[in-house]
């Protein structure tokens, strides 16, 4: 491990990259909505993309009255909010823990049980979402499996001073500020967000609130400098620091504890870039990044006991990334960095410990533009690591023009997840809950040995045997989408999607304590599949009125539970509460996911600013609960109903730089307090904004 | 507490009879040593009420049940032959080891009540060793699962409990729910309601009162 050389490098090259002065027009940040960098990791026409990409800009955004990332992720096909751990994103079937998420390409950290929380992520600055499905994110290497989802934060100031203030039902308040400074060779972007809620509480007779009360303060500075031009320089740096008042309740046995207390988060990230061009043909960038996402929560138990959780997940990164034209066709990426990080948590042995991981790796990409119809992009990534195996992410796409109107995708590749602290380092004993403890695998061996030799140990299963370095997930991932656009005024895109996933990793009992306590850790055992279709489309009805929606149908499958429904070794209970053998047809898949998900949108603008909406999303029923017992999810478990929730909002732009906005969310008030518990009633709210623009600017 | 008999008379063991009776000219009664019976709403240790703190009281006591004459023993016959299971919430006990005087015994078998024809030889029958017991004890271990989200209890699919009776004969039983009526109360009920509502056992069981292993 070459750790302090990293930290080294970390501190200096962007420095002394710095001194070296020769300057170009920087393209960073290009005007127009069609360019997207994160399928190919360089700035691409969205019409000249190999793999489908999903683009939402601002405007969308801002008149869907969205403010957290979770609201407007949940209006997009194919994907879908999870509960649990906070709000977390589920993309064409697999769970959050495989989507990456980036902020300007550099990466969010913090996952609770695989969960990152997405309504951290503010969204008053943001100048466009990209959203890449399947294997063509393998070039960004860990947790990059199911997708990657790339926040682009506006750095381009077209507006010196923008304030917006909301309020809306429980109290909820969001105020925005946002100012820009440019001169000819220094921008300045500065974002302040402040959001608070009072929570709510779904559920009828409790006093625990589903969303509790929540204080949350963002900030984003982005400075970008153009030395010359040739050189660039970006500096970013964003905190987000929440306060939740918690009130927990654990139960166990049909007895409920209640824990009161606060959360607190902080999450950190500062970058520096470099970008640098040496000809016309070639350039390149130099980045570093570093974040800190700590969360705190301090509970009491109803009999006075405290409960006291820590996480604190550092992480560092340098990356360098070289772009060349060889040729008028061939363009070539070159990129190779490493990570260094670490977790302390109040979960593994020692919370003053950190935990540590490093990773180099190198990744080159190759687009060849072989006529005006035809392109292919072929890449690789290779990841080295610490604490874990190695791993190859190699992918393939390509785009056909059959002609004017019709293109033909396909991308194939292979995605993995690596083993996360909790899976390799957890120690944890649940004194809530039975005593029962989970150890990671980098140290269960160890730890129940020792155990074992204090003769705390009852039964070890063969599992505990089967016990070893944890492998990374892998996933091989195939899209294939036909776009259509029959006329200007239409556009469809049909889309099927394949991933075969192996290795993945689970917890399993590995043996008892003396008191008969269970035991569990992380092995390699899973393999699964998920499968569908995705449709799209968007129809200009006339010069005001755009019709828009989407479908995603999708089949998910556990391969070793469905070969032991095959071999008939599984059971369920027939409507007489007999038990039977479970067949094919009334297996549901992976927990969590609904066969049929569908949005539909209209959307109303004139030339007055007059702007108005209404969305529908729809989700068919998913199993979420194993309540049979068979450990296979069937129509004889526990499912959560399909619901459909109807939004709107309406507002109109003033030529003085005012807009005024009302909107509702959820107004046929669907309320699945057990299920759905981030989905609130209806509710209501008002937005002012006012804008000062440049004068040049309409 | 409601209780339902229903016999079942194999319908070959019969015809086999009757055909074999035809050639002596004498009728005679089919000897029928297997029968098959449903039991509903045995109560287990029901929940008397619910403390001041939200735990629920029960008066600890076990539900004793003769499987050979299909009816409830009282307690105070506990320390005799005359019971072959003892129920209290979920857990039952067999008459032998350090729970009776007698033979009882028991194992898990997995897969399908009517597919459990004969009791293989090489069977093993535990016995009860308090704090293990025949029938195991806890979550997905035994014959339950308990579901921490819903508060619900639902016996395990695709489980027969083979019993050995307290005078050595043998039994297969089938547990069907764990709540008043036989039906597991929905995901929505009150917490008041799913604590009320449970112990009681529903089960169908058949009883080879020849001393076979054959069902």
């Amino acid at each position: 491990m070459c750790k302090k050389p990293l930290i080294l490098l970390f501190f200096i090259i962007p420095q002394c990259l710095w001194s070296q002065a020769q300057f170009v027009k920087d393209t960073l940040f290009t005007n127009g909505d069609s360019v997207v960098v994160s399928a190919t990791r360089s700035e691409r026409k969205l019409s000249n993309l190999t793999v489908p990409v999903t683009l939402i800009n601002a405007q969308t955004i801002q008149q869907t009255g969205s403010i957290r990332l979770t609201d407007i992720l949940k209006e997009q096909t194919g994907l879908t909010m999870t509960s649990g751990f906070g709000a977390g994103i589920q993309l064409q079937g697999l769970n959050p823990d495989y989507t990456i998420i980036l902020i300007n390409g550099e990466p969010l950290v913090g996952r609770t049980a695989g969960v990152l929380d997405l309504n951290r992520i503010a969204l008053g600055n943001i100048k466009k979402i990209e959203i890449v499905k399947g294997p063509s994110s393998s070039l960004y290497g860990s947790e990059a499996m199911a997708g990657v989802i790339n926040i682009i934060t506006d750095a381009s100031n077209k507006v010196p001073l923008e304030a917006s203030l909301r309020m809306g039902t429980y109290n909820t308040k969001d105020i925005n500020l946002n100012s820009g400074l440019r001169s000819k060779s220094i921008f300045y972007q500065g974002f302040y967000n402040y959001y608070a809620t009072d929570g709510y509480s779904i559920r009828p007779n409790s006093n625990n609130r589903i969303t509790t009360p929540i204080n949350r303060l963002t900030t984003s500075q982005q400075i970008k400098l153009n030395i010359n031009d040739r050189t660039s320089i970006l500096f970013n740096a964003r905190l987000t620091d929440e306060t939740i008042k918690s009130n927990i309740a654990v139960s166990n046995g049909g007895v409920t504890i209640n824990s009161n207390g606060k959360e607190h988060n902080t999450d950190a990230n500062l970058s520096a870039t470099l970008n640098y061009r040496f000809t016309p043909n070639l350039k390149t960038s130099f980045r570093s990044y570093l974040t800190n996402y700590i969360s705190k929560q301090d509970l009491l138990t109803i009999s006075g006991a405290p409960y006291n959780d820590l996480l604190n997940h550092l992480f560092k990164r340098v990356e360098n990334q070289t772009d060349w034209a060889v040729g008028k066709n061939l363009n070539g990426i070159f990129g190779m960095g490493a990570v260094w990080e670490g977790v302390k948590s109040s979960r593994y042995d020692s919370e003053k410990l950190r935990k540590e991981n490093a990773v180099q790796y190198g990744f080159t990409q190759w687009e060849w533009t072989a006529s005006d119809k035809f392109i292919i992009i072929g890449g690789i990534r290779f990841d080295k690591n610490a604490t874990y195996a190695s791993a190859w992410s190699p992918k393939l796409s390509m785009l056909y023009k059959l002609n004017a109107s019709h293109k033909i995708r396909l991308s194939i590749g292979q995605g993995f997840k690596a083993p996360d602290f909790r899976q390799l380092y957890l120690n944890f004993t649940n004194a809530a809950a039975g005593n029962y403890s989970v150890f990671g695998s980098a140290q269960a061996q160890k730890v129940i040995g020792q155990l074992n030799s204090l003769g705390q140990i009852g039964v070890l299963y063969n599992n505990y045997y089967l016990l070893k370095d944890l492998e990374p997930e892998s996933s091989n991932g195939m899209h294939l989408s036909w776009e259509w656009t029959p006329t200007s005024k239409t556009f469809i895109n049909t889309q099927l999607f394949r991933n075969d996933i192996t290795n993945l990793i689970e917890v399993q009992q590995v043996g008892t304590y003396f008191s008969g306590a269970q035991i569990f850790s992380y092995l390699n055992i899973g393999r699964a599949f998920t499968q569908g279709l995705e449709l799209e489309f968007k129809q200009n009805i006339n010069n005001h009125l755009v019709f828009s929606g989407g479908y995603q149908y999708l089949i998910t499958g556990d391969k070793d539970q469905i070969a032991e429904i095959k071999a008939g070794t599984v059971y369920t209970r027939n409507a007489s509460n007999m038990s039977t053998r479970l067949t094919m047809s009334d297996y549901a898949g992976l927990p969590n996911v609904s066969k049929h998900k569908a949005q539909l949108k209209i959307n109303y603008t004139n030339q007055k600013g007059v702007f108005a909406n209404a969305r529908i999303i729809y989700r068919s029923k998913w199993a979420v609960n194993n309540t049979n017992g068979n450990e296979v999810y069937d129509n004889g478990d526990d499912f959560a109903q399909s619901y459909f929730s109807l939004h709107s909002s309406i507002g109109k732009e003033y030529q003085n730089g005012l807009t005024v906005q009302l909107g509702a969310d959820n107004i046929n008030n669907y309320i699945d307090a057990i299920h759905l518990p981030n989905l609130a009633g209806r509710t209501y709210f008002i937005n002012l904004k006012y804008q000062i623009k440049y004068k040049s600017q309409k | 507490m409601k209780k339902q008999f229903l016999k079942i008379t194999f319908v070959l063991v019969a015809a086999i009879q009757i055909v074999a009776c035809s050639k002596s000219e004498t009728i005679t009664v089919p000897v029928v040593t297997v029968s098959t019976k449903v039991v509903k709403d045995l109560i287990a240790d029901t929940v008397l009420g619910i403390a001041s703190n939200g735990m629920p009281y029960s008066a600890g006591k076990y539900t004793f049940y003769s499987l050979e004459n299909n009816a409830i023993v009282p307690s105070i016959d506990s320390a005799s032959a005359k019971w072959d299971l003892a129920f209290m919430s979920t857990r039952i006990i067999t008459n032998g080891g350090t729970s009776g005087p007698a033979l009882g015994g028991a194992f898990i078998y997995t897969g399908l009540f009517d597919d459990l024809k004969t009791i293989s030889a090489d069977s093993i029958f535990k016995t009860d060793n308090a704090p293990t017991y025949a029938v195991t004890t806890g979550s997905g271990k035994g014959w339950y699962t308990y579901d921490q989200l819903t508060s619900l209890i639902n016996p395990l699919a695709g489980r027969v409990l083979v019993i050995r009776t307290a005078s050595g004969k043998y039994a297969k039983l089938e547990i069907t729910s764990y709540y008043k009526g036989g039906v597991t109360l929905p995901v929505s009920a009150s917490d008041v309601e799913k604590l009320t509502k449970q112990r009681y056992y529903n089960f169908r069981y058949t009883y080879q009162s020849n001393g076979s292993k054959v069902f």
